[in-house]
């Protein structure tokens, strides 16, 4: 996608592109125009999201109006692939620029738009998304090695990192925690989230990272809003997720949450850890 | 073999977009024709057309299409629709709810649906320049689905969630006739309980016109007298489109639901003349091997067939070898059926012409009228011999013959009955 102010914005071709923006809001239409007159980017959100509402079913409009990141374009808003080409025609006709197919292969959410676009305007390559670690690529990268690792595979996005543990009962220090009644600990469980968030710092290929980090400087610095909801035993399939909050170096915040099937189990508010980069 | 009827009809005609005004047009001889403003050009001499009344879909977009507001479609639905997709769609409403069909029995293994619909000229004439403006990649993705052969089936099958076969016909004039047909053995072989048969034309200028270069329109431009079949000067048929939507069941399972049974679809026949790509067979040939395959379905003799649905176009040459034909099956045992067509009322429908006449002689048996060959100031000399009804009759067809013909000269003849026969 090459973004590029427009020379010769004619008369014409305003009235060509307010017919074709002709279902979208006033403020679409007002983004647009702005854009390609003076070459405004700020606005670029608007138009995009003003063009993917006009395409979808009344119903589910405010869906995306609400913004939230996890809303997802096809199972949630009904965007099937034909009208994903047709939303991302009307983007090129509306901005003058192209769209390549596979710039487009991982976008499955309003995130993933909102987070495409922001490097777009930016002009900086869209990072890989989605990327799949199998528990042999983990162990080879983590400084936390068995018997004092909690994390299987996992799979790392530009924002967040989803990890699954199967509670064996086999745990060493399940026969203490408690006597004939196996619990797994919550400090352990809050340990696991903290060992999914250092895998997503060393493994995230998110541009703020300037450099690689060094594993051997990434420590635990503070957690806090953490409510325990369900009680973790053998046999509990664990699914983790830390979600990145902020990066000020040299401290990185997440919010972790952990699920059993569809119960909440764990949530954690702040998880923040320190690092460093290889010097 | 098991039994088929009838157990649902829904309209969107030039004569009604319903059910009872369609038959108010057939029992009163109320034609569909008028100027059509698309072809007010002077040079154009083509001037009549039989228009869809209610609907505008003029726009290539078709956000832009206005359609009675009873029929709501989602965004998702009306995407990929060519006009006569929207009238399809508002013709399945119709005939589900005549049914009374439960969504269960719609989205079922054992329900079907067959369509015929020529595509859409016009949705691909403006994908195509579209894609010539704007390139190959900014072409519409919705630009095949909706333009192509076959796009009745895609996208009502969607819509619906049709779960059994799913099919289209094309053999012109006499594509929805086959459909029918082929339906028909799909009960009858056991193979589904249910089938719905749609046909559709979007009855634009750009599904029209074409036949101008085949100088098979007429050029008359008063729209009371200008559809005549089996008049001496008949010169020409007059365009229209639309969509008719036919519900067959296997019977014991309409009688099982309770459901209201129309008629019942006795059997069908269907030849070709092996002589043309375009004309008729000047003796008809063809259509005679068909009808007496038809009758031969039913193990009925000529002399059962109460009315016949002729084909007749009013154009010289398909109305004169219908005449012939009708005349070498009917005319020995002395049977004298009566025959009119109703295509002097609705105009020439194509691929959607021969289930909108299926459909006629349907409500013929069901209401107890035999609709009227309107237009006729002189009849044509060939006709003689032939009971051309040239008025509505008050009488109850127990047996009804529908014909259709088409290019290349494929021909299918549909018999319905009356239920209890």
């Amino acid at each position: 996608m090459e973004l590029k102010k427009s020379l010769a914005f004619t008369p014409h071709l305003e009235d060509e592109l307010r017919e074709s923006l002709k279902r979208c809001s006033p403020e679409t239409v007002e983004a647009a125009l702005s854009f390609r007159q003076h070459g405004n980017f700020d606005g670029i959100p608007v138009i995009v999201m003003g063009i993917i509402e006009r395409f979808l079913e009344p119903d589910v409009r405010h869906l995306l109006r609400e913004g939230n990141d996890d809303t997802r374009l096809f199972e949630d808003l009904g965007v099937d692939s034909l009208l994903m080409v047709e939303i991302i025609i009307l983007v090129e006709e509306t901005l003058d620029i192209s769209i390549a197919n596979d710039e487009l292969r991982d976008i499955r959410s309003v995130g993933d738009i909102k987070i495409y676009l922001d490097y777009k305007v930016k002009g900086i390559p869209i990072p890989k998304q989605n990327k799949q670690l199998t528990v042999e690529e983990i162990a080879s990268v983590m400084p936390h090695q068995d018997p004092f690792l909690f994390i299987r595979e996992s799979k790392i996005s530009l924002n967040e990192a989803e990890s699954l543990y199967s509670i064996t009962g086999d745990e060493f220090f399940i026969d203490g925690h408690f006597k004939n009644n196996p619990v797994f600990p919550a400090s352990i469980l809050i340990e696991a989230l903290g060992q999914l968030a250092v895998l997503y710092l060393i493994r995230n290929e998110k541009p703020e990272f300037e450099q690689p980090i060094d594993t051997s400087k990434v420590m635990f610095a503070s957690c806090d809003g953490v409510r325990c909801h369900r009680v973790c035993r053998p046999g509990d399939v664990l699914k983790l997720k830390v979600k990145l909050k902020r990066i000020r170096y040299p401290l990185v915040t997440f919010e972790g949450t952990i699920t059993v099937g569809d119960e909440k189990a764990v949530f954690a508010e702040d998880i923040t850890l320190t690092f460093d980069y290889e010097s | 073999m098991r039994k088929v009827v009838v157990t649902g009809l829904g309209f969107v005609t030039s004569i009604g977009n319903d059910k009872a005004t369609v038959i108010d047009s057939l029992c009163h001889m109320k034609h569909g024709i008028e100027i059509f403003p698309p072809f007010k050009k002077d040079d154009i001499p083509v001037k009549l057309a039989a228009p869809i009344k209610g609907f505008n879909t003029e726009s290539m977009d078709s956000e832009d299409w206005t359609y009675p507001i009873q029929y709501k479609l989602r965004l998702d639905t009306l995407r990929g629709l060519s006009p006569h997709g929207l009238y399809a769609y508002c013709a399945m409403v119709q005939a589900i709810q005549d049914a009374g069909l439960s969504e269960d029995e719609i989205s079922n293994p054992k329900t079907g649906l067959f369509t015929a619909s020529s595509g859409s000229v016009f949705m691909t004439y403006n994908h195509l320049n579209r894609m010539f403006k704007v390139g190959v990649l900014r072409a519409s993705p919705q630009g095949i689905i909706s333009s192509i052969v076959g796009t009745l089936n895609f996208n009502l099958v969607a819509a619906f969630k049709i779960k059994g076969a799913s099919s289209g016909f094309a053999s012109a004039c006499s594509s929805s006739g086959h459909a029918l047909g082929y339906a028909y053995d799909e009960i009858s072989l056991g193979r589904h309980d249910r089938m719905f048969v749609v046909g559709g034309e979007d009855g634009n200028f750009l599904s029209i016109m074409p036949f101008a270069g085949m100088r098979v329109l007429t050029l008359s431009s008063d729209p009371d007298r200008a559809s005549r079949p089996f008049d001496k000067n008949r010169n020409g048929f007059v365009g229209t489109g639309g969509a008719v939507v036919m519900i067959l069941e296997e019977e014991s399972i309409a009688r099982k639901r309770n459901a209201e049974i129309y008629a019942e679809f006795t059997g069908w026949g269907q030849a070709s003349d092996g002589y043309h790509v375009a004309l008729s067979h000047p003796e008809g040939n063809g259509l005679i091997q068909s009808m007496e395959r038809a009758l031969g379905s039913v193990k009925l003799g000529p002399k059962s067939i109460d009315y016949i649905n002729a084909h007749a176009p009013s154009t010289l040459a398909g109305d004169l070898s219908e005449m012939r034909a009708l005349k070498k099956v009917f005319n020995k045992n002395n049977s004298k059926p009566a025959i009119s067509s109703t295509k002097a009322l609705t105009g020439h429908a194509l691929s959607l012409a021969s289930i909108m006449e299926a459909s006629f002689s349907v409500l013929a048996i069901k209401e107890n009228f035999m609709p009227g060959s309107a237009h006729i100031e002189t009849l044509d000399p060939e006709a003689k011999g032939l009971n051309i009804i040239k008025k509505t009759l008050d009488k109850t067809p127990k047996h009804a013959m529908s014909n259709s013909s088409g290019f290349g000269g494929s021909n299918v003849s549909l018999i319905f009955s009356d239920p209890e026969h």
